[in-house]
């Protein structure tokens, strides 16, 4: 009783409370325009443009979850920064479709090799491309990591300890989600907090989770997502497309193209689009970084800067290290201790589709809706460490025809199975797999159109990982069962990728700090989901912008790094 | 704003005869969609680009394992969507997904291999290519494919193999409003959104399906 006055007391207090805070430190939302069109392109024709030459306070490579996160909170503090980004800078108006096969372009395309025992899939589902990155189309749940996280090492015996604690990041999870903002219950699971913003109704894929979560016994809570419940600034409200994860026309789903991207605008950041940066520039010996050379409309051009900042993620942040090997890093920057590109994470992501008489029509909802968590943790009754969260997902059609046909249905069978698709609801889970020291990313010898050597991401399972798996597939078989489904069928998949650059305590076990600093390079900042030593049940994207918000006002705590050139001839 | 439903015809792809959704026909909610979103969609219904990529063989083979596989197998009359020409234009353009598997080649040279490998197949066991083989003769040697799984076929393993068609071959055909016709998928709905929420709730436009009995049941029960 007294715990559901609590979160009822909690709930009330932050629901009630100005939004004047959130507008002072990001006017994003009130930035974008109200007259029906979705982004301010005077807000671009305006942007504070650098020259190559002024050596700026900061230069940022990528404008996704960190990058534009980073980019926000440095030029809100006064710092000048350019953002370099490799895609183009998203009209949402004219350039995002409510389809799925006209979204492809919202991908990072560019040829990558997978490999190992279990090679992972790349493209629509854990890349992105343009300003936003993959926020632009993540479904957009957006749960915190547990404080039982951080410390899996000592309490579990896998995975690794961060540098940092839960209370580290709590005022940074509060902050981001406020920002994007966050829709949801009150959230009973780890450190048990309340949402700002009402939940979403459901459609019929969270109603079926709800139903067959409350007959199993299991808990299930609507949200968190980052989709506006009400208008936000100058966003609406949602509209209920289902098409969440091809991009958001309506400004209703976070992406950080609309919650900082025009805030860092609007505070003279410049983000250059197009720009695919191609190496780290260090002084001659290697002590600390000056810039970043990258191509644009086929030059080179070298951007000098006083701190750099990669947010590339998973892939393209450990290959630009190894691509930026110079003589004093011959292994590539900031790998002394053969870290770089080890310790890549994905989630195991199983789903399970289950058959109802009735019409589910899952397409007519956000795909995130309703989610559990009550399996997050170790559970000493069960061989695995770690756990999983389930959540729902709601494939659209060619993505529902891969499921189907990844069951071996082809030719009339797969055509019946697709008539059938409106009566299916699907749940996928999360599963924290371990960081293992040899799924990694190294550098291929095929190159890009850059003339760049391309990733060669290697991926293996290990025992714990397949046991997490299996359990998660079994929980959501009896959650659809306990709903009503005549049958269920379960394909494996992946979601998500973070690791690759871990943070730890000292160099010999991780490529930054707590602080995201480079231990071998101290003006080079690592702001992406590549440095999560360990990945939770959780959606990476909260946690990712979390980390960059606390990094950025250790950044602006501190004294500006590196070394001044003379004044003169700067835009400054 | 004008109308914009084409002049096309209402109905289902070829090889099913839509008795799930009769009458529905998503193009009917044209109007409602937005420009962006109807140009992409709309565009899936007007002449496709002449052939590209593939050469003359590859493209009867690939004709007809995509015929297969996604059952595009009715009369000559009957509307088919273009799923061969939508595939070579992607390869033509490299519009791939963005990796390749370690033990596979570019998704190009991957269709050029393994259509070339069927044709061999063909040959070695009834002395044809693909495409000259009766529906029989080319499903059995599919089905050889799909059921080595992970087993090597002609230097690739063949669960690769198959996911590199399937994944072309659904990608194409799913996008295809005739295809959504079949499956009752009421398709894009920005500006206007969806409104009836919840299990058994429709929008006024959406169509119930007319037999909602499980198909897998059914032929449980058949066999």
């Amino acid at each position: 009783m007294r715990r559901h006055l609590a979160a009822a007391r909690t709930t009330l207090a932050l629901t009630t409370g100005s939004q004047r805070a959130i507008r002072e430190r990001n006017a994003s939302a009130w930035l974008l325009p109200d007259d029906g069109s979705r982004f301010d392109r005077t807000q671009v024709e305006n942007m504070r443009r650098f020259d190559d030459n002024d050596e700026v306070d900061l230069v940022i490579v990528g404008c996704g979850a960190g990058g534009a996160t980073l980019a926000q909170r440095m030029a809100h503090a006064g710092w000048s920064v350019v953002c370099l980004e490799a895609g183009p800078f998203w009209d949402p108006d004219t350039e995002w479709v409510s389809d799925e096969a006209g979204s492809h372009h919202l991908y990072w395309t560019e040829p990558r090799v997978i490999s190992g025992a279990d090679p992972v899939p790349m493209g629509s589902n854990n890349s992105g491309r343009g300003v936003g990155g993959s926020t632009v189309h993540f479904a957009g749940f957006v749960p915190r990591l547990h404080p039982s996280d951080f410390s899996t090492r000592t309490d579990d015996g896998v995975g690794a300890d961060w540098p940092i604690r839960y209370e580290d990041l709590r005022p940074s999870y509060e902050r981001i989600e406020q920002e994007l903002p966050v829709a949801g219950q009150y959230w009973p699971w780890g450190d048990p907090h309340a949402y700002r913003h009402a939940p979403h109704p459901v459609g019929g894929n969270g109603e079926i989770f709800l139903r067959g979560a409350a007959a199993a016994g299991i808990e299930a809570r609507v949200g968190p997502v980052a989709i506006t419940n009400g208008r936000f600034g100058n966003r609406p409200h949602c509209v209920y497309r289902g098409f969440c994860l091809q991009g958001c026309k309506v400004n209703a789903k976070g992406s950080t193209l609309i919650t900082h991207v025009p805030d860092a605008l609007a505070h003279g950041a410049e983000i250059r689009t197009e720009a695919m940066a191609t190496a780290i520039e260090t002084d001659a010996e290697g002590r600390y970084a000056t810039g970043v050379r990258y191509l644009r409309g086929g030059r080179e051009h070298l951007q000098r800067a006083r701190t750099v900042a990669v947010a590339g993620y998973a892939i393209e942040t450990p290959r630009l290290l190894l691509n930026s090997a110079n003589r004093r890093f011959p292994e590539g920057l900031c790998n002394d201790h053969d870290l770089v590109g080890r310790y890549v994470m994905v989630q195991g992501a199983p789903q399970t589709a289950g058959r109802f008489t009735q019409e589910i029509r899952a397409y007519k909802a956000p795909p995130p809706e309703v989610s559990s968590e009550a399996f997050y943790e170790t559970d000493p009754t069960r061989a695995y460490k770690r756990g999983f969260s389930v959540q729902t997902v709601s494939p659209l059609p060619i993505t529902w025809a891969e499921h189907v046909a990844a069951q071996g249905h082809w030719g009339h069978d797969l055509r019946r199975y697709m008539q059938d698709y409106i009566h299916w609801a699907t749940l996928g889970a999360l599963c924290e797999l371990l960081p293992q020291a040899g799924n990694r990313v190294t550098l291929a010898t095929e190159r890009d159109r850059y003339g760049l050597p391309v990733a060669d991401f290697s991926y293996s399972q290990c025992d714990n990982d397949r046991a997490v798996i299996a359990a998660a597939r079994t929980v959501m078989e009896d959650i659809l069962r306990a709903a009503g489904a005549t049958e269920v069928i379960t394909i494996e998949r992946y979601a998500h990728l973070v690791g690759g650059c871990r943070m730890a305590q000292d160099a010999e076990h991780g490529v930054v700090d707590g602080d995201l600093r480079s231990f071998a390079v101290p003006n080079l900042l690592i702001t992406d989901g590549s440095v999560l030593p360990t990945q939770g049940a959780a959606n990476p994207a909260l946690t990712i912008m979390a980390l960059v918000d606390r990094a950025a006002a250790r950044l602006t705590a501190g004294a500006r790094a590196g070394l001044r050139a003379p004044a003169g001839g700067g835009a400054r | 704003m004008p109308a914009r439903r084409p002049p096309a015809r209402r109905t289902v792809p070829s090889g099913e005869a839509g008795r799930r959704f009769p009458g529905f026909d998503v193009l009917d909610q044209a109007d409602a969609w937005d420009p962006a979103t109807a140009a992409t969609v709309l565009q899936r219904l007007q002449l496709q680009p002449d052939l590209r990529f593939f050469t003359c063989a590859e493209e009867a083979c690939a004709g007809a394992l995509l015929d297969l596989l996604l059952a595009q197998d009715g009369p000559p009359q009957r509307p088919e969507v273009p799923v061969l020409q939508m595939i070579d234009a992607r390869l033509a353009e490299t519009q791939t997904d963005g990796w390749r598997y370690q033990d596979m080649p570019e998704d190009g040279d991957a269709w050029r291999a393994t259509l070339r490998a069927l044709d061999e197949d063909a040959a070695d066991r009834h002395g044809a290519p693909f495409a000259a083989l009766p529906a029989e003769q080319q499903r059995r040697l599919v089905q050889t494919v799909q059921d080595l799984h992970g087993k090597d076929w002609h230097g690739m393993p063949a669960a690769h193999v198959w996911s590199l068609w399937t994944r072309y071959a659904c990608t194409a055909f799913y996008s295809h409003p005739w295809a959504w016709n079949e499956i009752g998928f009421g398709g894009p709905a920005y500006p206007r959104g969806y409104a009836r929420l919840g299990v058994g709730a429709r929008e006024r436009w959406e169509h119930p399906d007319a037999d909602p009995r499980d198909p897998a049941a059914d032929s449980q029960e058949r066999t």
